[in-house]
C-alpha cells in the first residue's frame, strides 16, 4: 500500500553566514502508513523541528523529496495540519472562533461550522469555555485549543511538535490520554516530535530513533506495547524492557555528541 | 485604591490653596500670574458667553478631520510597506526627510498654498500626524508573530485571508496605541497652527489673551486645551476596549 506521507533521503542545511553550512537534516527516508501514529524521538537539536517542517510544507528539502500521497509537498499543506508547541492561537479570537478558523478558509456554512466546532470543543473538554479567548485559559487548557482547531479543520495527517512539552507532568498525562483517545476513535495518522522516551512509548505504533545533529535515522522500532493504551502502561515489564532497549541507543548518541563537542 | 485617590485630591488641593494664597497676599504680582479666582471668574465670562465651548469645538473639529485625513493615508500605507518591500523602498527616502520637520515649519507654505482658514489648519495638523501613524503602523505590521501566519496558512488561508483576519487583527493593537500617541501630536499641531494665525480656536483665544494683556484668559486657554485632550484621550481608550476585547484580559 502506498504511505500517506513519506521522506526519501532528505537532507536539509541551514547557512549561518559567511558560507558556512550547517546540516539538520541528513539523509533521512520513512514511510508513514495511513492511521498509523509514529514519534520522531532525539535530543533537541537534532532536526526533529526541520523534518516536521518539511512534511508542513513550510521550508523545503535541500535535497531529497518528501511526499503526501506520493506527490511532492512544495508549499504550505493543509492537509497535514500541524500543532504547534507554542499553540500560535489567535490571541484576537474566541476559543470558538479559533476552532472555526480552518472551517472558515473552507468555506462552511456558519451553522455547520458551528456545529462542527461544538463537536470538538466537546472532545477536548473545554465546554463552556467557547467565549473566552486564548488569554484567559490555562497552558493545558490552550493547547486542547490547538488540537480543536486542527481537528476541526479535518487534516488527513497530524504533525504535532513537542506539543505537551510545555505543560505541567500531570497536565501532560491527562493530554497524552486524550491524544490516545482521539487517536484511536479518528484512526488519524499522527506524526509526533518528542524527546521523551516516555512519551514516545506510550503514544507511538513505531519510535523513529534519531541521531545527533545531523539528524539521521539511527533505527526504527516496533512498538509492541498492546492497543488502546493507557498511561499506566508504564508499570509494565514490556514497557520497562523497551524503555531500557530505547535507552540504551539514545544514551550511545548522547555520548558521541558529548564527545564530539568536548574535542 | 482609594486612598490613592484621596491623596491625588488633596494634592491638587494643596496646590490650588499654595497658588491662591501666593497670589491674594501680593507674594506673587498678578501682573505675571492671576489668581484661581480671577481665572474662574475669567471661564465663567467665557462660559457664559458661549465662546469657550466654541474655541473647545472648533479645534476639535480641525483636529479631527486633520487626524482622520492622516489616518486614511498613513495605516493603508504602514500596512503595505510592512508587507511588501518595494513599497517601503519607495516611501522610506521621504519619510527620513519629512520627519525632522515639525508640523510649524509647514505653516508659511501651507498659508501661502491654502490662506489662514479650516483648510490651512486641517493641513497642518495632518502634516503633523501622519508620519507618526505611518511609523507606528508599519512597526505594528512588522512585529506580527510569523508564526501565526504559518498557523493560518496551515488551516487553508489564502493571501486575502492572512492579510485580513491575521496580519491586520494581529496587528491591531499596536495600530491603535500609535494613533492614541498620535492624537496628542495632532493636538499640538492644531494649537500651533492657531496660535501663528487664526481669529478662532483655542489657540487663537491664548493669543488674543496675549495681545490684550488679559492673563487669566490666557491660562483660562491653557486648561481648556488640558481638559479637551484629557477628554479626548478618554474616549480613545473607551473605543480601543471596544475595537480590541481580548486585549483586556491580557493587561491583568
Amino acid at each position: 500500500m502506498l504511505p500517506i506521507l513519506s521522506a526519501e533521503h532528505v537532507t536539509r542545511t541551514f547557512s549561518i553566514g559567511r558560507g558556512a553550512d550547517v546540516v539538520a537534516v541528513q539523509d533521512f527516508s520513512l514511510d508513514v502508513a495511513t492511521g498509523e501514529l509514529v514519534c520522531l524521538l532525539g535530543a533537541s537539536g537534532c532536526g526533529k523541528t526541520t523534518m516536521l517542517n518539511m512534511f508542513a510544507g513550510f521550508i523545503q528539502p535541500t535535497e531529497g523529496r518528501v511526499l503526501l500521497h506520493g506527490e511532492p509537498i512544495t508549499r504550505i499543506e493543509p492537509r497535514c495540519g500541524v500543532v504547534f508547541q507554542s499553540y500560535a492561537l489567535f490571541p484576537w479570537q474566541t476559543v470558538q472562533g479559533n476552532v472555526e478558523f480552518g472551517l472558515r478558509m473552507q468555506r462552511v456554512p456558519a451553522d455547520e461550522r458551528r456545529r462542527r466546532a461544538a463537536r470538538f470543543i466537546e472532545l477536548v473538554k473545554l465546554q463552556g469555555f467557547e467565549r473566552h479567548y486564548p488569554a484567559e485559559l490555562s497552558g493545558g487548557m490552550q493547547q486542547r485549543v490547538t488540537l480543536a482547531r486542527i481537528l476541526a479543520a479535518d487534516p488527513e495527517v497530524l504533525l504535532m511538535d513537542e506539543p505537551f512539552a510545555a505543560l505541567d507532568a500531570m497536565t501532560r498525562q491527562e493530554m497524552q490520554e486524550e491524544l490516545l483517545r482521539i487517536q484511536e476513535a479518528s484512526r488519524k495518522t499522527v506524526v509526533f516530535i518528542t524527546h521523551s522516551i516516555d512519551e514516545a512509548l506510550i503514544l507511538a505504533d513505531r519510535i523513529v530513533v534519531m541521531s545527533a545533529r545531523p539528524g539521521r535515522v539511527k533505527v526504527i522500532l516496533d512498538n509492541t506495547l498492546p492497543r488502546p493504551r493507557h498511561v499506566t502502561i508504564q508499570l509494565s515489564p514490556d514497557y520497562a524492557a523497551l524503555k531500557a532497549e530505547i535507552w540504551a541507543l539514545v544514551e550511545s548518541e548522547v555520548h558521541r555528541h558529548g564527545g564530539e563537542q568536548g574535542r | 485604591m482609594a486612598g490613592r485617590l484621596v491623596i491625588k485630591l488633596a494634592s491638587v488641593a494643596a496646590f490650588l490653596l499654595a497658588w491662591h494664597v501666593a497670589t491674594t497676599t501680593g507674594a506673587v504680582s498678578s501682573v505675571f500670574l492671576p489668581s484661581p479666582a480671577q481665572i474662574l471668574a475669567q471661564a465663567q465670562d467665557l462660559i457664559a458667553s458661549g465662546d469657550l465651548w466654541k474655541s473647545v469645538l472648533i479645534s476639535s473639529e480641525r483636529v479631527f478631520a486633520g487626524f482622520v485625513l492622516a489616518g486614511l493615508v498613513a495605516v493603508p500605507l504602514g500596512v503595505v510597506m510592512a508587507v511588501w518591500w518595494p513599497a517601503k523602498a519607495i516611501v522610506d527616502p521621504f519619510v527620513s526627510l519629512l520627519r525632522p520637520l515639525p508640523s510649524i515649519t509647514w505653516i508659511p507654505l501651507t498659508i501661502l498654498w491654502l490662506g489662514i482658514g479650516e483648510q490651512q489648519k486641517v493641513a497642518i495638523v495632518f502634516l503633523g500626524s501622519w508620519i507618526y501613524m505611518l511609523f507606528y503602523t508599519l512597526a505594528a505590521v512588522q512585529r506580527v508573530d510569523p508564526l501565526l501566519v504559518r498557523a493560518a496558512r496551515n488551516l487553508g488561508a489564502k493571501d486575502v485571508a492572512v492579510m485580513w483576519q491575521v496580519i491586520l487583527p494581529a496587528a491591531l493593537p499596536g495600530i491603535i496605541a500609535g494613533l492614541k500617541i498620535t492624537l496628542a501630536i495632532s493636538w499640538s499641531c492644531v494649537l500651533s497652527a492657531e496660535l501663528v494665525a487664526a481669529q478662532s480656536g483655542l489657540g487663537a483665544l491664548i493669543w488674543q489673551g496675549k495681545d490684550w494683556g488679559n492673563l487669566p484668559l490666557v491660562l483660562v486657554g491653557m486648561v481648556a486645551i488640558s481638559i479637551t485632550v484629557l477628554i479626548a484621550d478618554l474616549i480613545a481608550e473607551r473605543i480601543e476596549r471596544l475595537l480590541l476585547p481580548w486585549e483586556r484580559h491580557r493587561r491583568t
